[in-house]
């Protein structure tokens, strides 16, 4: 199969993918509509006045029917306007996911090469510094972001006073105006994500270290950076893609707590205050852009591991 | 999630009593966990004072009366830190041990359907697996606002399409193996084979899985409680504290500095058991 059908039968996979997690995010947000109503009638609203935003805004219609509207408005590119002050929900993705992206390419440019040097290193030396790193990898894992976050605080913005605690960033600017606000977010994202990059391609090395083709290569006489770069990376690379796609999940997920640690305005920040604000359009809306974007990265992590030359596998 | 926790694998060095592949048993490690969950899950009845009272001023310093000073609302860290791990822990539990249930139920159900069925299972869960872990808690805490039950559903959803992928291969290698083959062609009905010899035979696996969704539920529930998801309101919560009072980190560190540092203890802890316990399994299945 060639690489545009191979494509092709993915997004096609994808997109059906996508309405049905779609289908799914507006039942889990619509199954209480009467939580909704007061959220913006307030709680104290009279019967009178619940029936009438009830009715403005159409939550007196059966569930299937108002997913029916909305999947029409989506495929038009109108995700239809948040409780809240009555904001276009394209609008809010419009102006926070660049925000957003800004965050995860600085983050994704710190860490491939340290994750490439560090994975090498350890995958292929082995012995003490494989294991304080794996280990050390391990622990960092394993412990939330936001707690991460917390301790780079204190210990930058509190104890070393150098840099400042929440990202503020001027009003209508974008975060690039505000550079020194950025790197608390890049500093813990990248923490995260190198500790996951650097066990998934020390495990990738180590296979393609363990393979004959390298072992006849290390018995010509192909040794040190010459056998990692020529050799081992070109192998290890692949697989090493593929699964580092298959924790965008988890780092989607890190980004959200991240933003809001920092207070910093992306996409995740939204989504939280829109939860905190019981905004139904608001939270479908960005969870629908949000697995999209999902699958987007899992349609070219796909791509490039093909192209890399790993094998299919069992199609995972 | 699941992709960070697989413990590493060893390149192909056979494994001899007394070499660093033979390691003692994590004693220090085991202590520490058990410090740390006895703390969360007793530390309420030790508390001083109430932790939702306002007894002095914002952010005072330790002193004799407040062993960790006073939080933002001048609330009491020492109670606050002893009463906010339980609910983190005792969620993450309950999570786990429904994505347990279920990816077990599932996964063996998988692996004893006929392999149409057992494909289109898989091919559901996996559907969900794209989902984010936390993406599935916001979005089920925008439904079910302030709900402890939706919290842990969440955390059950969001966990357990791995477990189900884990133990349908594990069913699946038992269900290929000689002996089922034999206990089958004897006569042994399949519910007889699912007991006797499927399920003691997967337990190893579904242990060792169920030690790596539990590091995982712990790291999806703090982070909820940081998030102000689950149960709102003034009840103490370790990650709740963190976000509470990192906006006062000038002013006091302990209010947040102690929640976070427990964090830290209890997940790297659990983490590292899980880690070694799945090494061990892992090792002694191969």
């Amino acid at each position: 199969m060639n690489l545009l059908a191979f494509a092709a039968r993915r997004l096609a996979g994808a997109a059906v993918l996508l309405v049905l997690l779609s289908a799914a995010v507006f039942a889990a947000t619509a199954v209480l509509p009467g939580d909704a109503v007061s959220a913006v009638a307030g709680v104290d609203a009279s019967e009178a006045q619940r029936a009438e935003v009830r009715a403005g805004l159409g939550l007196d219609r059966p569930a299937a029917e108002r997913y029916a509207d909305w999947a029409a408005g989506a495929v038009r590119g109108d995700l239809g306007n948040g409780f809240v002050g009555e904001r276009p929900v394209t609008d809010v993705l419009a102006t926070r996911l660049p925000n957003s992206l800004l965050l995860a390419g600085l983050t994704l440019a710190v860490t491939a090469p340290l994750a490439a040097l560090l994975g090498l290193w350890t995958g292929l030396r082995g012995g003490g510094a494989d294991r304080v790193v794996s280990t050390s990898a391990q622990i960092l894992a394993a412990v939330p972001e936001f707690v991460v976050a917390a301790l780079l605080v204190a210990v930058l913005a509190v104890w070393l006073e150098v840099l400042p605690r929440v990202s503020v960033i001027p009003l209508g600017g974008t975060p690039l105006d505000a550079p020194h606000a950025l790197v608390l977010p890049v500093l813990t994202l990248s923490a995260v994500g190198l500790a996951v990059a650097t066990r998934l391609l020390r495990a990738s090395v180590a296979d393609a270290a363990a393979t004959p083709y390298c072992e006849a290569a290390r018995l010509n006489g192909v040794r040190g950076v010459r056998l990692a770069v020529r050799h081992i990376l070109p192998n290890a690379a692949g697989p090493a893609v593929q699964a580092l796609t298959l924790t965008t999940g988890a780092l989607v997920g890190s980004a959200v707590v991240v933003e809001n640690v920092f207070d910093y305005p992306g996409i995740g920040r939204e989504l939280q205050l829109a939860v905190a604000a019981r905004d139904v359009p608001m939270v479908q809306g960005i969870a629908t852009a949000l697995v999209a974007v999902m699958l987007v990265v899992l349609l070219l992590g796909d791509i490039c591991a093909r192209l890399l030359g790993a094998r299919e596998g069992d199609d995972r | 999630m699941t992709t960070v926790l697989t413990p590493p694998r060893r390149r192909g060095r056979p494994v001899r009593p007394g070499t660093p592949g033979h390691r003692r048993p994590p004693l220090f490690t085991g202590a520490a966990t058990l410090l740390v969950l006895l703390l969360a899950l007793l530390g309420p009845l030790a508390a001083p004072h109430s932790p939702t009272a306002q007894l002095a001023a914002p952010f005072q310093q330790p002193d004799g009366q407040f062993l960790l000073g006073t939080d933002v609302l001048g609330r009491d860290v020492a109670s606050r830190v002893l009463g906010g791990g339980r609910t983190i822990v005792l969620t993450a539990l309950a999570g786990t041990a429904a994505a347990g249930a279920v990816g077990m139920t599932a996964g063996v159900l998988a692996a004893m359907a006929s392999r149409r069925l057992g494909d289109l299972l898989v091919r559901c869960v996996d559907a969900l697996a794209v989902l984010p872990a936390l993406l599935v808690v916001l979005v089920l805490a925008a439904g079910f606002p302030g709900s402890a039950a939706a919290l842990v559903a969440a955390v059950a959803l969001a966990t357990a399409p791995f477990s189900t992928r884990v133990l349908r291969a594990a069913a699946d290698t038992v269900l290929n193996s000689g002996y089922v083959e034999a206990a089958l062609a004897r006569g042994d009905t399949r519910r007889a084979v699912l007991r006797h010899d499927v399920l003691p035979n997967i337990a190893g696996p579904a242990l060792m899985d169920t030690a790596l969704r539990l590091v995982a539920s712990l790291h999806l529930t703090a982070t909820a409680g940081f998030l102000g998801l689950g149960q709102g309101g003034a009840a103490p919560d370790w990650g709740r504290m963190v976000s509470e009072n990192v906006p006062g980190a000038t002013l006091a560190a302990t209010p947040f500095l102690a929640p976070a540092l427990l964090l830290v203890l209890l997940s790297v802890c659990v983490g590292l058991l899980a880690g070694r316990l799945a090494d061990t399994v892992g090792r002694g299945t191969a």
